[in-house]
């Protein structure tokens, strides 16, 4: 990936949070307890680029999605801006929201759900056009066969047939057409390719890559699957519990990866090499409860490095290098030179 | 004590349990005629050892692993011989299987969330299935069970929790410690891993493969992963459209694949980059799986192989007969190697894209 | 129309439907008499309590009104009140249903309650007094229908909808953009139109019966014939267990006409659920 010139930012985050209120009981309420807040998304910074395929990666819970979602308002953030153009669309409804919905869209995970069975291909991908009232028939039929070709799939023969009809690979693109219609600038890909099988996911991620060069779309790619990121990310950000614990360009985080956690994330990747000797750290218990973040580090509960100074004091992202940030510690020059007894883990880049 | 250690003596002279599957051909009855799921696979797993039964949705795998544990829906119809330690345990009556299932053969599935029943204790599932099968006390059958959640890594004292108090993980151990309790003879795991997180996942995995090395059971291990079986199984078997189309050593099916879709499926599979190394691009494969209600006249890879020639599309290649040396059911087996190196490059899958 | 030839029960259910909606259509028609029209003997005497003849194919009533002919125009009330207050069901529990379903949360909790406290109201009591109270006519009975069985219509129809929510499209629509009107319209109606129709084909089968038990209780609409009327009168009149020409027809015709209308209900629920759906 070149990144000569800096292409203008289409999307940011600034200090993102987004949580939502646990459900509480009617004695609760009655006794008149707060409910618990959910904080599914705690202060997210992350900039996209026109161009730009951006990796965010974590496990269920991490809060990965409900970015993706905030991103795309079909949340409402409760803290934090998010900015589109350079303009705040924070919270704002109405004409303005429907606008932003024209420019920003999403593609799930599930391409059996995501299509409605009932509808043609075709009727589909023109539904967003009728939602925004765009264009009469004709001019409509030509924007669909054109999103369609966008995504390689042969339009006259598939026009008229029903989800039913297709592959899990070309439903997906399929979805992807249906976002492209709009001619949007960014787009939220949550796992778009987990439910396919491993020999059509290139497929759908090829798609992807070429879409965002040729188009100068901005793109979040949302993935568990840490090894797929590396085809088309350029940048990585990497999630626990609603923060982004390291972020920096893909070559980086992948073949040098700092916090203890994306080292653990990297080593959990089974490799079809067969004999490769892989060293693990069996981290201990399961991601905690976000009604229940552990004070000082969030990792802290399961880091295999974590000293008295992470389970107290919140450590925040500070750079390690030109674009790497890492939120640890043990990275972080002033706390290792008041805590002596931090000792950076043997990390895959020394 | 003297009890559990009787109990324990007994279970660990039961030996690993040799698994002979010979032409096993399943159909399904649908309106629209026969879906010939699986057809004619054959593969062997040596007592003590692993076999990883690879393929993607739809290749038939979870249908042989329903067969063997007897779990069929009435009216299909099967051929073929699947020997355990020599005896036919396919066609077994109800009765006759409820003495093979958990004593001989113990399923790991994929969704263990609901193969737990949520209105009994895990500690209470486990020394039923213990009990059902030995004529121990239920103290004893009770700490059999704390041994086994040890072996998975629990604290023995959360078997008095229910399954809703376990997280996807935690759940997944219950189910393998289950498995273990009467220490069958093979184990059977069905996409064990498949709903876990990447960490989780990997832990779960690397339990499995430390405790088939401790005591090994011979071990047949179904997924979508390669990776995985890569990591875990000495031998391989990778099935697509309902046949076994290359299997034999897992160390040499992947680095010498002799089937085009094992070369294939290796382009496409995700791979970590390396600092320094160019990087192959991902390649996927063309088209889709044919539908097996009318599977293809010829090879049933014939669609998507980008070497197949006139030969494939109208003869299918002969069927594997085992597992364990390397083989392929290709009618180009000897033109391996020159395709391997064809196949590396994105530009040979690419003349037929839909 | 294909659903139709596939099930049996079905097409025998439409075909004894179509019987009722002809007989009812061309009941002027085909009535030889006037439904209160008297019949005299050629003696000049009341024709009463005559058995089945030529003339009169199933016999005259206690007040020698020939039975077939009430039997044929009764035939009109059951299918009037029973499409009618079948469609004002329909239409309110989609609407409850829908609303309740859609939007969740605090609209939903309040659409519920009413809908709890309308259960429980009991059916027969509730009817019988509010039948009386506001006088017995053809309207105040499809009224009185309309109140009592939309309740069970919009929780179904809510339960429907609740699923159709969730489906990816559905959040997929919202985030292109489409207002809650159009997700409603193009992917939740569409989806539950099966679950809608199968309610309305049981609330006119529910409705039949409902108002022929009315009639019979003596609160149906006193200008116009009906089967539960022809009972009422049969019964009324001491002749219930002598004139068993004058109490089968309607007794019989209620039986199949609720019976196919269940029928064809059956079919549809095989359709839209497919665990039911035999291979």
């Amino acid at each position: 990936m070149d990144k000569t010139p800096p292409s203008p930012t289409v999307i940011e985050a600034r200090d993102l949070k987004t949580h939502f209120q646990a459900r509480s009981s009617l004695i609760g309420a009655l006794a008149g307890r707060q409910p618990r807040a959910i904080r599914a998304l705690d202060g997210v910074d992350l900039a996209i680029r026109r161009n730009e395929i951006y990796g965010l990666v974590g496990e269920s819970g991490s809060g990965k999605s409900t970015l993706g979602m905030s991103l795309v308002r079909m949340y409402e953030p409760t803290g934090g801006e998010v900015h589109y153009n350079g303009e705040n669309i924070t919270h704002v409804h109405g004409k303005a929201l429907k606008d932003y919905r024209r420019a920003a869209q999403i593609i799930f995970q599930d391409p059996y759900s995501s299509l409605n069975p009932r509808l043609t291909i075709g009727q589909i991908i023109e539904e967003p056009l009728k939602i925004h009232r765009i264009g009469d028939a004709a001019e409509r039929q030509r924007r669909v066969e054109k999103a369609l070709e966008l995504v390689r799939i042969p339009a006259e023969e598939n026009l008229h047939r029903y989800p039913s009809d297709l592959s899990g690979g070309q439903r997906q693109r399929v979805a992807i057409a249906r976002a492209l219609v709009l001619e949007p600038q960014f787009i939220v890909a949550d796992e778009p390719v987990s439910m396919l099988d491993v020999s059509i996911q290139a497929s759908v991620l090829e798609i992807l890559d070429d879409l965002s060069r040729d188009l100068g779309l901005a793109v979040l790619y949302i993935s568990h699957d840490i090894a797929t990121v590396g085809y088309i990310c350029s940048h990585v950000a990497v999630m626990y519990l609603g923060q982004i614990v390291e972020e920096g360009t893909a070559e980086d985080i992948l073949t040098a990866p700092q916090h203890p956690y994306t080292q653990r994330l990297m080593a959990a990747i089974p490799s079809i090499v067969p004999d490769e000797n892989r060293e693990r750290v069996e981290l201990k218990g399961d991601v905690p409860s976000p009604l229940d973040i552990p004070p000082g580090c969030r990792f802290s509960s399961r880091c295999p490095y974590a000293t008295e100074l992470c389970t107290t004091v919140e450590p925040q992202l500070v750079p390690t290098a030109e674009a790497h940030r890492v939120r640890c510690h043990l990275y972080d020059a002033e706390a290792v030179a008041t805590h002596p007894s931090l000792e950076p883990p043997t990390s895959q880049a020394a | 004590m003297g009890a559990l250690a009787k109990l324990n003596e007994r279970l660990r002279a039961k030996p690993a349990a040799h698994m002979l599957v010979e032409r096993l051909s399943i159909a399904y009855q649908t309106p629209r005629g026969p879906f010939r799921a699986v057809d004619d696979v054959s593969f062997e797993v040596a007592a003590g050892a692993t076999l990883g039964l690879v393929g993607e949705s739809g290749c038939g795998k979870s249908t042989v692993v329903k067969s063997l544990m007897g779990l069929l829906p009435e009216g299909t119809s099967v051929s073929g011989r699947a020997l355990l330690n020599g005896t036919d345990i396919l066609g077994l009556s109800e009765r006759a299987l409820s003495d093979v299932r958990w004593t001989k053969i113990a399923l790991i599935t994929q969704s263990a969330m609901n193969s737990l029943d949520p209105v009994y204790c895990i500690g209470d599932q486990i020394t039923e299935s213990i009990l059902a099968h030995e004529r121990v006390s239920k103290a004893v059958a009770w700490a059999r069970a704390e041994q086994m959640f040890e072996i998975v890594g629990l604290p023995g004292s959360r078997l008095t929790e229910f399954p809703h108090q376990f997280s996807g993980g935690m759940r997944q151990r219950a189910v393998i410690a289950m498995a273990l309790s009467l220490n069958a003879g093979l184990l059977l795991a069905d996409e064990p891993t498949t709903a876990l997180d990447p960490i989780m996942q990997d832990q779960i995995m690397s339990r499995i493969r430390s405790i088939h090395a401790d005591m090994r059971r011979s071990m047949i291990l179904v997924t979508h992963d390669i990776a995985v079986v890569a990591e875990t199984c000495e031998t391989i078997a990778v099935m697509y459209a309902g046949e076994v189309v290359e299997a034999g050593p897992t160390a040499q099916v992947l680095q010498n694949p002799r089937h085009p879709y094992t070369m294939g499926l290796q382009n496409a599979f995700p791979k970590l980059p390396v600092r320094g190394q160019s990087r192959m691009p991902l390649i996927s494969i063309p088209g889709t799986v044919p539908n097996l209600l009318h599977p293809p006249v010829g090879c049933r890879f014939a669609g998507r192989c980008p070497f197949a020639t006139d030969l494939c599309r109208s003869e299918a290649p002969a069927k594997l007969s085992n597992s364990i040396s390397q083989s392929a059911a290709c009618h180009y087996q000897d033109r391996a190697s020159e395709f391997r190196a064809i196949a590396q490059k994105a530009s040979t899958w690419r003349h037929k894209d839909g | 129309m294909r659903l139709v030839m596939k099930d049996s029960f079905v097409a025998m259910g439409v075909a004894i439907l179509l019987f009722f909606i002809v007989i009812a259509t061309f009941a002027t028609v085909l009535a030889p008499y006037g439904p209160y029209e008297v019949m005299m003997t050629e003696a000049g005497r009341l024709d009463r309590l005559a058995r089945p003849s030529f003339e009169h194919p199933l016999g005259t009533t206690a007040y020698g009104n020939d039975v077939l002919s009430q039997f044929i125009h009764g035939s009109r009330v059951a299918l009037i009140v029973g499409l009618v207050a079948a469609v004002a069901v329909g239409f309110v529990s989609t609407v409850f249903g829908v609303v309740a379903g859609y939007f969740g949360g605090l609209v939903d909790d309040v659409l519920m309650r009413i809908t709890d406290v309308a259960l429980s109201i009991p059916t027969l009591p509730f009817a019988i007094v509010a039948v009386s109270l506001l006088g017995p006519s053809v309207q105040n009975i499809i009224l009185v229908i309309s109140i009592l069985f939309w309740r069970n219509g919009a929780r179904i129809i809510r339960s429907a909808v609740l699923t159709e929510r969730e489906r990816i499209y559905v959040k997929w629509a919202r985030a292109a953009g489409a207002s809650h009107f159009h997700v409603i319209l193009h992917h939740i109606l569409p989806n539950i139109v099966r679950v809608i129709f199968l309610w309305i084909t049981m609330s006119v089968a529910f409705a039949i019966l409902a108002e022929a038990s009315l009639s019979f209780l003596g609160l149906g609409d006193p200008t116009v014939i009906s089967w539960g009327q022809m009972l009422n009168t049969a019964f009324s009149s001491g002749s219930l267990r002598t004139a068993w020409w004058w109490v089968v027809p309607p007794c019989i015709a209620l039986t199949l006409l609720v019976s196919s209308l269940y029928l064809i209900g059956r079919g549809f629920e095989e359709q839209t659920n497919p665990r039911l759906r035999r291979y």
